[in-house]
């Protein structure tokens, strides 16, 4: 066996992907020596992984249907450019069992699961029988398939408050909890409508609702020699209609003996579908500690990064050398983390309004750096967001000894992070991070819908800060005028009239 | 020249003397204003250090500082008089209107012209960016116009209902 997967090469990766996972796979094919192929539609041509790759095709119009989700362009684009491996990132073909078998059929290295274990795991009700059946828990629900009547009645014996979710979900499209039985027909009828416009299949499935509960889940790495390990959790539980916005690793909520037993039951999960690369066995656990296998990631997470700090793996790197068929780097299962990191989502979403999705122009941008800080961004000064992609347009990452130097490193971090020309989430991120429920690690899956307000924790400017803001402005406009009424010559006047009163200030003291 | 300055709704009179001075509110003030890039720049004030980026757009000035934002607008003393014989302020029509805050399309219109609706209600729902977003009334009225259908693609700043 092992004779034959050497063959499997790797000298050309091409990434069917864009913003900043196609830049996060880039970094690690230059790390490994590989050349990169970018694809792009029209609304990318500018984007920052084509800036980045060695070759880039072009592969379509905006709408994801018609590049993004074409595997008959991305795969002539590997034949074009000489691919030999495509990574898919997250989204998009991520998790499309086709999408891997075509990549099989024409002889190119599918840089994740096997076709069979994306399938297993890819619809969310085989995977509940799969893993079931090897002795994993699942959070009690109904079958798929059945019709809304069906689904009422069945939502009596499960009883309320229950969850609405799609059977090709993910990201939180077509999900909805439901508190009162008269609210169900309502939440199916939307659940459905998000689910065919988002997947293209508007099954859906009733689950019940753990009050209280935390989404906890398990980094995978297996490699085709038999192993499988987990590299510790991730705690995903601040999230907003079922959007993560903040992951941190540890979990504050796990001790040992809580993370061994979750570990070995996630181990379970991945090996029920012989799973190989990487991979993310999502759970709930609820306040008494109870757990739950809620679905398998057949994918790199956004969220990664805060397991590559506490671990030192580099998990793209391990995905391209399990694909290459050699043994990966750690053997053993991460028991014991190093230090705290916590990721926030840098979202090109107004917090101040109802989180609704700002596009423009990114007319001014500084990115943090210093110590412990990691940004995994697609953007720079002057690209334009679109509306046709996801709103996350950056991750920033921190890393700490312990939990409350990640906390402050964000803090810094955030502070330091400036975004002009758009609406972003970091005073969200800012307010959350004075958030006493949050500085405790006390918090579950609806914290921020339930109890957070962008009122409560906000710190109000200074007195200063707004008279320093006000003088700014003044002062920009006032140059503004003098140069639109020709007042001053531009060629002369231009910056020195600004030396010119500081002079001023300067000889008064 | 004099400025009248609004930032937040805070009101600064801030005057750039010919000699290069500036007062605000009356009160002299000792600044160092640095440009630093096209939006950038270093203010010092006293000892206190500041970094600030102030982007004009339509009419409206946006300045950070401090990871606040904060919106306001600049008047000289011509604007000022000409908005004070119009008498000051804007005057309110009664009618709001509801516009795309985003390209995007219309997946759904829970309301219906001549329909009652209550503060906060959901009036479109828009999908953008892969989410489906509720917009929702500023304020208790009656719809007046519903200029949109779902299925409908829109641009950025389309009016979608005229609420009375």
């Amino acid at each position: 066996m092992t004779g034959e997967l050497s063959l499997n090469k790797v000298k050309k990766v091409l990434i069917a992907n864009r913003g900043e996972i196609a830049v996060r796979v880039i970094r690690a094919c230059r790390d490994l020596g590989i050349p990169v192929v970018a694809v792009y539609s029209d609304a990318d041509r500018a984007a920052l992984h084509v800036r980045y790759a060695d070759e880039a095709v072009h592969i379509g119009a905006p709408a994801p249907r018609e590049s993004y989700l074409r595997i008959d362009k991305i795969i002539d684009a590997a034949r074009k450019t000489g691919a030999d491996a495509i990574h898919p990132g997250y989204g998009f073909l991520a998790e499309k069992a086709e999408f891997a078998a075509a990549c099989a059929d024409a002889g190119i290295t599918f840089i994740g699961p096997s076709p069979y274990a994306i399938e297993k795991m890819g619809d969310k009700q085989t995977a509940r029988e799969t893993v079931k059946k090897a002795g994993v828990p699942v959070v009690p629900g109904t079958e798929p398939g059945l019709r809304d009547e069906e689904l009422i009645a069945e939502a009596r014996q499960i009883g309320f408050p229950l969850m609405v979710k799609a059977s090709a979900g993910g990201g939180g499209k077509g999900m909805r909890v439901v508190h009162r039985a008269e609210d169900l027909p309502e939440s199916l009828a939307t659940a459905r409508r998000e689910a065919e416009s988002a997947f293209g299949d508007g099954t859906v499935y009733i689950e019940k609702f753990l009050v209280g509960g935390r989404h906890i889940e398990f980094q995978i790495l297996a490699d085709l020699h038999g192993s499988t390990i987990h590299l510790g959790e991730r705690e995903c539980s601040i999230q907003r209609r079922h959007q993560k916005l903040v992951e941190e690793a540890p979990s504050p909520f796990l001790d040992d003996d809580l993370r061994r037993r979750m570990g070995e039951m996630a181990v379970r999960a991945a090996q029920a579908v012989n799973y190989v690369n990487a991979g993310t066995i999502e759970c709930m656990v609820d306040k008494d500690r109870n757990f739950y296998f809620l679905e398998m990631n057949t994918r790199l997470q956004v969220e990664h990064p805060v397991t590559e700090l506490v671990t030192g793996v580099d998990l793209v790197k391990e995905q391209i050398r399990i694909a290459r068929g050699r043994r990966m780097g750690p053997l053993e299962s991460v028991m014991e983390p190093n230090g705290w990191a916590i990721e926030c989502r840098i979202n090109a979403e107004d917090p101040y309004n109802n989180f609704i999705p700002s596009v423009g122009r990114i007319s001014t941008l500084i990115t943090p750096t210093g110590p412990g800080v990691r940004v995994d961004s697609g953007m720079y000064s002057g690209f334009e967001i679109t509306p046709y992609y996801d709103s996350m347009i950056a991750k920033l990452i921190c890393w700490g000894d312990t939990r409350s130097e990640a906390m402050l490193r964000m803090r810094r971090a955030l502070a330091e992070f400036t975004i002009m020309g758009l609406k972003h989430n970091i005073p969200f991120h800012l307010n959350l991070l004075n958030s006493f429920s949050f500085i405790a690690g006390q918090f579950d899956t609806k914290f921020v819908e339930e109890r957070f307000s962008m009122n409560t924790y906000q710190e109000p400017p200074t007195d200063e800060e707004i008279e320093a803001a006000a003088i700014a402005a003044t002062l920009v406009a006032d140059r503004n005028r003098r140069l639109a009424s020709q007042v001053v010559n531009a060629n002369t006047r231009d910056t020195s009239n600004w030396k010119w009163l500081t002079r001023y200030e300067r000889m008064r003291r | 020249m004099k400025y009248i300055t609004t930032i937040n709704d805070r009101k600064f009179e801030i005057e750039i003397t010919n000699d290069g001075r500036l007062i605000v509110n009356g009160q002299p003030r000792e600044i160092d204003f640095l440009p630093l890039g096209e939006t950038l720049y270093s203010l010092i004030m006293q000892t206190n250090s500041h970094e600030v980026v102030v982007e004009q757009r339509e009419g409206e000035v946006e300045v950070l500082i401090g990871g606040h934002l904060f919106s306001g607008r600049v008047m000289d003393e011509r604007a000022q008089l000409m908005a004070s014989r119009r008498g000051g302020g804007f005057t309110e029509t009664g009618e709001i209107t509801i516009r795309a805050p985003m390209p995007g399309l219309v997946v759904a219109i829970p309301v219906t012209e001549g329909q009652e609706v209550a503060a906060g209600q959901t009036v479109v729902i828009l999908e953008s960016m892969k989410m489906q977003n509720e917009l929702k009334s500023p304020r208790a009225g009656i719809v007046q116009r519903v200029s949109v259908e779902p299925g409908q693609s829109v641009e950025q700043k389309k009016i979608l209902i005229t609420i009375t």
